[in-house]
């Protein structure tokens, strides 16, 4: 049966899929900046950082309201909690794309380090994570869900690869030592997203088990820790 | 687009099997079934209630949740054509429908207060020592002391102690159904049945009656039928839905209100139910 | 210029509807003031005439001996020019005294003395009767609303009953004549005329108890019987005393049924004349049950249409129709006072 509020979640579930929308294309858009060293492009995505900003408000007004007028139970209930969880994260992941757009932009005016290899590689694997997340909380697939959390070992330990990259690079070439921070920032921000993407995961799992997940051995991450 | 993802749980038709059977129920219902003339009311009801605890009976209208509460006390005898097809009921491991069972004790020990508060019309001391006075018991000061500890119980002494001899309906909603479990207790029931006992009352008395309900738990076991969802979610412990007759789920109310297991409870407590 | 009232929203018009409304209040109005009219007038007559007799002029203002002697023949003769009037017995007495052996007198039969008797026959039909008729229907009424259970068996037994309603009441004094003055050997009694005028009335005794019974919230009972009481206890405690003013008020109309029958008691209780009230000349006192009465409806049947009518003979019929309805009033009001007082104390 049809209750007559129901169009209000579905409003909230459509600014959420659309936040998650925006989000992979901010982070898409910022690697790409970085990559071709596109500055229009960086602050394209710098500007576009306000649209996620509005959302997560709207998100969590809609949210709050709907908690308060239809007391909801159960799984509406559940989407309406994992629905503002999710829209924090997914304002988080838009801050860390604006960031990677602010320092492309200021790498862009200096020749590049060396060839991008693992920056994009990370980005790769982060954008999967990102999307396959969001995919789960609209269709509930919980296995995808578990993988996602499972992958974040990846993205640790080539962050922690890009890391040693560059450290022993400022080390022989002190000259270099700014755009290598600058990377290490960026490869940073990379990692906080694909943090990001998995707590969108165990979000997902709790709004179709009802089990809180976190922390547990099931989403603990697996694969040696590259040392 | 679905506002509720499909599960990959159990199928609607199977009723789900108690949440863990207790060692010694007070209530064991075992296969129930129950008839009014050829119309089957009660269709295979398995459900156990423990000792002092809070079981709320939640369903559509006409699930046979206040059937089944009245079987508890055999309140069903009184209707022409009623009839059990079989399983039992027990209570104290004592099939209440055997030969031997003395209804009249049987009432005394789990009583009863009803959806419309039906205070006599007598004054509060004579509804409240109604009870004793069927069983025997003239004596003045022990019929004292029982009416103050009744209407203690039920949270009313301090409201009433200065007419108690004032006619019972004369008092407001609220008053009259508390006035209704005074009389309950007074008997000194193990078992109190509530058939929604605050559909009729405005929500200052329905929360006193509440209040009351979470003090009775601690020396009585409740079973109580209620068509609100927050108040079942706030009063009791253990939660079984019905529909059309049967069992659909039974389990901590936590669980039924946070993430029930059947889709046809998770459609009735989010109130999509057609 | 004065502007005539603006009409409103709500202005009141005459319409079909409307002028329907008010012709049809007023032929309610009128069908029940005729019925007032004529209760008044009939009342009104027995009233104004009977008085006439009930009550004389001087002290003590009632007609006592009309109340307290036994039916006399009357007396009418001519003594030394004057007109008089004397009963049986005062005749004799005057006779004697005036030493007249054979002055011409006419006699009118029944048309002097009292009625005495015949007041406590009635009265003595009465109590009799309602208590039989109320410990019965009471019970009846009980059975089939409380016990029985309800089926197609059930409701023929009510339609029995209510059938018997209909029955005349000279087809109860035939009933009650052959079954307990001749069959069960009562002969004319007080207690065949008990039973009989009983059973006469029974059917609305039950039907009034069975609605008063039904009219018991069903909340009483579940409630009472939720507390672990029996059936009976139920009924007794908390049903019967909140049914009883509506038992009352049926037995009211009872009441007046069986003071007034005539044919019921013409054949089981009832006799013309009896010289002896029914507690006097007992060998046991047993035999008081089957002594028969003289009553008062009887009375004024036999006074009315057995002999010759005349002055003398309206003035005891008019006499005794006024006494009668005097006692059913007195009766009446008794019993709405108990009923009152009932209801006062059982208030639901």
């Amino acid at each position: 049966m049809r209750r007559f509020f129901d169009a209000e979640l579905e409003t909230f579930r459509s600014h959420l899929i659309l936040m998650g929308e925006t989000a992979v294309r901010q982070v898409r858009d910022a690697l790409r900046a970085l990559v071709e060293g596109d500055s229009a492009l960086a602050r394209s995505v710098i500007v576009a950082d306000d649209e996620l900003d509005t959302l997560e408000v709207k998100i969590d007004n809609e949210a709050v309201r709907f908690m308060n007028l239809r007391a909801p139970i159960a799984s509406d209930l559940r989407l309406v909690i994992v629905g503002m969880k999710a829209g924090h994260d997914l304002e988080r992941v838009g801050d860390e794309a604006s960031n990677i757009a602010k320092r492309a932009i200021k790498l862009s005016a200096e020749p590049p380090l060396k060839p991008y290899v693992d920056i994009p590689r990370m980005t790769e694997i982060t954008m999967e994570m990102l999307r396959d997340a969001l995919d789960c909380l609209l269709q509930g697939d919980e296995a995808k869900a578990l993988a996602v959390c499972k992958r974040d070992v990846e993205v640790d330990n080539l962050n922690r690869q890009v890391y040693r990259e560059l450290t022993s690079f400022m080390v022989e070439n002190p000259e270099t030592i700014s755009r290598a921070i600058e990377l290490m920032f960026i490869s940073k921000s990379i990692e906080r997203i694909a943090d990001h993407a998995t707590n969108i995961a165990e979000e997902t799992i709790f709004l179709f088990r009802g089990k809180d997940v976190r922390h547990t051995d099931e989403v603990k991450k697996v694969g040696p820790a590259v040392a | 687009m679905e506002t509720n993802p499909p599960k990959t749980v159990a199928s609607p038709a199977a009723p789900n099997p108690p949440a863990a059977a207790v060692a010694d129920p007070i209530i064991d219902i075992q296969n129930l079934d129950f008839y009014y003339g050829q119309n089957r009311a009660l269709d295979d009801i398995t459900l156990q209630i423990q000792e002092k605890k809070v079981a709320a009976l939640i369903g559509p209208s006409g699930c046979g949740k206040s059937t089944l509460l009245r079987c508890l006390n055999r309140m069903n005898d009184l209707i022409d054509g009623t009839r059990i097809g079989r399983g039992t009921v027990r209570i104290h491991r004592v099939d209440i429908h055997q030969p031997d069972v003395d209804v009249i004790e049987l009432r005394r020990r789990v009583g009863m207060v009803f959806q419309k508060s039906n205070p006599f019309p007598k004054s509060i001391y004579e509804n409240i020592t109604y009870g004793l006075r069927i069983a025997g018991i003239r004596n003045r000061s022990q019929l004292d002391e029982v009416v103050e500890r009744s209407l203690r119980g039920a949270a009313l002494w301090d409201e009433v102690k200065d007419r108690l001899h004032d006619s019972g309906i004369g008092l407001s909603g609220g008053q009259q159904q508390r006035l209704c479990i005074a009389r309950a207790i007074a008997v000194e029931p193990e078992i109190i049945l509530m058939d929604e006992p605050c559909s009729a009352l405005d929500p200052l008395a329905t929360a006193k009656v509440e209040e009351l309900i979470h003090e009775l738990k601690q020396k009585y076991t409740i079973v109580i039928v209620t068509h609100n969802m927050q108040q079942a979610a706030r009063v009791s412990d253990h939660t079984a839905f019905f529909y059309l007759g049967r069992l659909i789920e039974y389990d901590e109310t936590r669980t039924i209100f946070m993430n029930p297991s059947n889709p046809q409870t998770e459609a009735y407590v989010s109130g999509r139910f057609g | 210029m004065p502007d005539a009232a603006p009409s409103h929203v709500f202005q009141r018009r005459s319409t079909v509807v409307r002028r329907q409304e008010a012709l049809l209040a007023w032929l309610f109005r009128g069908a029940t003031y005729l019925v007032l009219l004529c209760g008044a007038l009939l009342l009104g007559n027995i009233v104004w005439r009977g008085s006439q007799t009930v009550f004389i002029p001087r002290p003590p203002f009632v007609n006592v001996a009309f109340l307290t002697q036994a039916p006399e023949s009357l007396y009418v003769f001519e003594y030394q020019g004057k007109k008089m009037e004397l009963g049986d017995q005062a005749f004799r007495q005057f006779k004697a005294e005036h030493h007249l052996a054979d002055i011409k007198a006419e006699s009118y039969v029944y048309s002097a003395g009292g009625i005495f008797p015949n007041i406590v026959g009635t009265v003595l039909l009465v109590v009799g009767s309602m208590a039989i008729a109320l410990f019965l229907g009471v019970s009846a009424a009980v059975y089939l609303n409380e016990y029985a259970r309800q089926g197609r068996f059930i409701t023929m037994i009510r339609l029995a009953i209510l059938n018997l309603a209909g029955v005349p009441s000279i087809v109860f004094g035939l009933f009650g004549f052959g079954l307990f003055v001749i069959f069960l050997g009562w002969n004319v009694s007080l207690l065949a005329g008990w039973f009989t005028l009983a059973f006469m009335v029974l059917p609305v005794i039950i039907t009034a108890s069975e609605e008063s019974l039904k009219a018991v919230p069903r909340g009483f009972r579940e409630g009472s019987l939720a507390l672990g009481a029996t059936k009976w206890q139920t009924i007794y405690k908390n049903v019967l005393p909140y049914a009883l003013p509506g038992i009352l008020t049926s037995s009211i109309l009872g009441i007046a049924r069986v003071a007034g029958e005539t044919a019921p008691i013409m054949f089981t209780a009832a006799y013309v004349v009896r010289d002896k009230l029914p507690w006097e000349g007992l060998a046991r006192w047993t035999d008081f049950f089957f002594q028969g009465v003289m009553a008062l409806p009887y009375h004024i049947y036999v006074v009315s249409s057995k002999i010759p009518q005349n002055e003398y003979t309206e003035r005891v019929q008019y006499g005794a129709a006024f006494v009668f309805l005097l006692i059913v009033a007195l009766i009446a009001t008794t019993s709405i006072l108990l009923r009152n007082k009932l209801r006062n104390r059982y208030k639901w």
